[in-house]
């Protein structure tokens, strides 16, 4: 079991490594911090969050990254330094691998979706019940086309 | 007036699918692509047509920082039911699931509580009439 001790380091950790500091902790920095052996801080945190340290600091670079883009005037350059990257060439590969397009690719669709400047788009803020009504709005639809085929006739 | 849905939110669909199935055990009902994300639901096999939990992403900031605020603060944020914590407890250690509070009475039922990976905490437990039946 995880004493209440280690369960509060390990979520420390885990805000540490989602800082920005301008010389950001190395991983080891980190374990030391919160008073962990490099291996055990590893295995524990990867235990508890499903992900390594490591995974975790990019995870949330590239989360931050892509609030910027959508709701920030920031450059993609600009962008990629705010979020902790340093090569603007391997922040581009990285965010293309994990989203799918490229930074300014991406900030074109998320805008071309915005229902007004500054408001997250439903689409990328998905709730389970909007979900569950896009889903099944793929099922009703040959029935609706049918149903209001029906009522064109009957108005006819 | 039923109730049949309810919800958690993950920080990831596939390996919350992964988890809650291969893991909790419980089967999955729905999964329908929505744009890059699906409406994804398990049930559990003790009782297909309860309750449904959908593995809802966490991608709204608002619905993130309310999920770690009570990860940090250690408050489960769903509890499911279980016949003998004491076996489940062993059989989820041995998927490597890490509990931050090993089975313990608290009045008249038992309480465990882990980590779901996905950014939750959940409690499972073993209540009273399970227990002495």
């Amino acid at each position: 079991m995880f004493t209440s001790g280690a369960f509060e380091r390990l979520c420390r950790a885990r805000d540490l490594l989602r800082e920005l500091p301008d010389e950001p902790l190395s991983i080891r920095a980190v374990a030391k911090e919160v008073g962990m052996s490099p291996f055990h801080f590893i295995r524990r945190f990867q235990a508890l969050f499903g992900e390594t340290p490591h995974q975790a600091r990019i995870q949330s670079r590239l989360d931050r990254a892509k609030q910027l883009l959508a709701l920030s005037d920031r450059s993609v350059t600009d962008v990629c330094l705010d979020v902790g990257f340093t090569s603007l060439g391997s922040f581009s590969d990285l965010f293309a691998r994990r989203v799918g397009s490229c930074p300014s690719a991406y900030r074109r669709h998320v805008r071309s979706l915005m229902p007004a400047s500054g408001v997250l788009p439903e689409a990328l803020t998905p709730g389970c019940l909007t979900l569950m009504g896009a889903a099944f709005a793929t099922f009703e639809k040959p029935r609706d086309a049918a149903s209001s085929d029906a009522g064109t006739q009957e108005d006819a | 007036m039923r109730i049949k849905l309810t919800s958690i939110m993950v920080d990831d669909q596939d390996k919350a699918l992964k988890i809650y199935t291969e893991v909790f055990g419980f089967v999955k009902k729905h999964e329908i692509p929505v744009g890059q994300y699906r409406w994804l639901t398990v049930v559990s096999p003790d009782g297909p047509g309860d309750v449904e939990l959908s593995l809802e992403p966490n991608a709204n900031p608002a619905g993130r920082a309310f999920q770690e605020a009570m990860f940090k603060q250690g408050i489960p944020i769903a509890a499911f039911e279980v016949d003998d914590i004491d076996t489940e407890w062993t059989r989820l250690k041995g998927h490597g699931v890490v509990f931050v509070q090993d089975p313990a009475r608290m009045g008249p039922v038992s309480i465990a509580v882990c980590s779901d990976t996905c950014g939750n905490l959940v409690q499972i437990y073993q209540p009273a009439a399970a227990r002495s039946a």
